[in-house]
């Protein structure tokens, strides 16, 4: 074992989606590009696999790129900010909701209590830390959506959870939360990690891919 | 790439020694959750049973019962996440600690093993301040007296209570201790007989010997990493196990070239506020991209060894060094080394 069990996991897990990769690699070579920067396979293709992502470019007959040559880059190809219009991102992360309870007006969360209750409200602890990529910068700072709503993560992020304030919106355990997503759809999206973490989408991305559960998805 | 990690693990053995020596007569649990903060886990949790330690944390059910395949059946393997029912049952099935903080999990691990016909060994979580994990104060009495009547079926045993505290403030840290001493109390007037009492982890085992109790979670100290704002690892009579390492790949104009990048796990944003070790000292990291730029030294010549962080040897800081240059704390540095730089290990 120490493979992933039966959902809902312990971890966050990484959803890479082979068909946004295949269209963002197709969508370029309809643009007339016809190899792709060999960088893209670093870091086990940014984190989303390197197998998958090599037999995607075969399949929309990339080659590898020549020095002088106008390649597919990895913003493009894995759908970050910063790549063509339209590319979608092929990295989806979610974590599952372990408990909820009550959070009282003035109480503390998380280490060095750096959220306190302006009300009283209630708090979903959920999977996933700064092991898996969820930088600890993003206490404080990102929101994740559950169910319909978009809620934020509050205190320190602690090293394989974190905790969401969900006030009275119906989250139980075992729900799914959604770290990051389409940003084009109303999803969490990079940008709010950029902003909150001074950090860049291709090492961002990265870190998840490679310490998540990954799993692949059409 | 040419990165990797060096990790010695006879300064583990010796950090463990001395952690053990300054939490007596208390237990040490060996947190090893994230491959031993990325530090390779069986290596760490080998050399670990063979330094003498019993306990091992291993957060979810999937690390425990690798952890119980590489010590195997003697040693006490605690973990406190379990997402759904197929996770307690592995828990069961391979004789963990199951940490339980919550009244509906305690309704599973309950149903789970009357199933497997085997009850399970819970340590029970009183949430005495932090909100994460953890049963409420007004709804611990309960929650105990639930427990007591479940033990009584023989669906589970409770072996421990437990919480975990904040670090805020002496005092605030002191009203956490207050709530889990009551907390202790009241698991007692239900009934229970918990033998493993355990609150503090790597900061307050060394400087709050009234947290102690039975036994202490101590990750972060036996890898030789020091609290960020905390006193240095060599004044707490403790050295880094790991030295993050990669070479020279180019010398061109004022700088050399290094084969390791924020791919590999080393925030970009440490570029042109922190040092690294050289040959030659201590030379400042100029850029972070796919590769590192670093001031350059007399005669730098590819090949030569950077460290990026470790025990200091080559000028380098440790991990907390460069966790504070960027408001964040050492474990993050730890575990964000990507796990396809590979562990080098020395001192078996």
């Amino acid at each position: 074992m120490g493979a992933p069990g039966p959902e809902p996991r312990s971890g966050p897990v990484a959803w890479i989606s082979r068909g946004a990769l295949a269209q963002n690699a197709r969508d370029a070579a309809g643009r007339g590009i016809r190899s792709f920067a060999p960088s893209v396979l670093q870091a086990d293709a940014w984190g989303h696999g390197e197998a998958l992502v090599r037999d995607v470019l075969a399949g929309a007959g990339l080659a590898p790129a020549e020095p002088d040559d106008r390649a597919l880059g990895g913003a493009t190809l894995f759908g970050l900010p910063g790549g063509a219009d339209g590319a979608r991102p092929a990295l989806r992360l979610t974590g599952t909701v372990l408990s909820v309870k009550a959070l009282r007006r003035g109480e503390g969360v998380s280490y060095g209590y750096a959220f306190r209750a302006e009300s009283d409200t209630r708090v979903a602890l959920v999977t996933g830390g700064y092991a898996q990529g969820i930088v600890r910068a993003l206490g404080n700072a990102a929101r994740v959506l559950v169910g319909e709503g978009r809620h934020p993560i509050v205190g320190r992020v602690a090293m394989d959870v974190c905790v969401v304030d969900v006030g009275d919106a119906a989250v139980g355990r075992g729900d799914a939360v959604v770290f990051l997503g389409d940003a084009a759809h109303g999803e969490p999206g990079l940008e709010e990690w950029m902003r909150a973490t001074n950090l860049t989408a291709a090492e961002l991305v990265t870190a998840v891919g490679l310490r998540a559960l990954r799993e692949v998805v059409a | 790439m040419t990165a990797r990690l060096h990790v010695d693990l006879g300064a583990l053995a010796r950090n463990i020694d001395r952690v053990r020596t300054v939490v007596a007569p208390a237990e040490l649990m060996l947190v090893v959750k994230d491959d031993a903060y990325g530090h390779g886990l069986a290596p760490v949790v080998t050399a670990a049973a063979r330094a003498g330690v019993r306990w091992f944390g291993a957060f979810d059910v999937h690390t425990g019962a690798a952890v119980r395949r590489t010590v195997g059946p003697d040693a006490r393997v605690f973990s406190w996440i379990a997402a759904s029912p197929d996770d307690i049952a592995v828990a069961v099935a391979e004789r963990l600690d199951l940490g339980i903080g919550d009244a509906a999990l305690l309704e599973e691990a309950a149903a789970v093993a009357r199933d497997a016909g085997r009850p399970a060994r819970v340590h029970l979580k009183i949430d005495s301040g932090l909100h994460r994990n953890g049963v409420r104060p007004e709804d611990w009495p309960a929650f105990a007296a639930r427990a007591a009547q479940l033990v009584a079926d023989a669906a589970i045993d409770v072996v421990g209570v437990w919480s975990h505290i904040a670090e805020a403030s002496d005092d605030e840290d002191d009203l956490a201790r207050a709530a889990y001493d009551l907390a202790v109390e009241q698991a007692r007037a239900a009934g229970l007989t918990p033998e493993v009492r355990h609150l503090a982890a790597s900061a307050a085992s060394f400087a709050r010997a009234e947290f102690r109790y039975d036994m202490v979670r101590v990750g972060a100290f036996c890898y030789g990493i020091r609290s960020a704002g905390g006193p240095a690892a060599a004044e707490l009579g403790l050295e880094p196990v790991a030295r993050l390492e990669a070479d020279v790949v180019a010398v061109d104009g004022d700088g050399v070239t290094v084969g390791m990048g924020a791919l590999e796990g080393l925030p970009s944003s440490l570029a042109g506020r922190a040092s690294v070790g050289t040959p030659a000292g201590p030379r400042r990291l100029l850029a972070l991209g796919e590769r590192m730029r670093v001031e350059g030294w007399a005669d730098a010549a590819p090949g030569d060894r950077v460290s990026v962080y470790g025990p200091g040897g080559d000028g380098e800081g440790t991990a907390t060094d460069l966790a504070e240059v960027i408001g964040t704390i050492g474990e993050e540095i730890a575990v964000r080394v990507s796990p396809l730089v590979p562990r080098v290990y020395a001192g078996e």
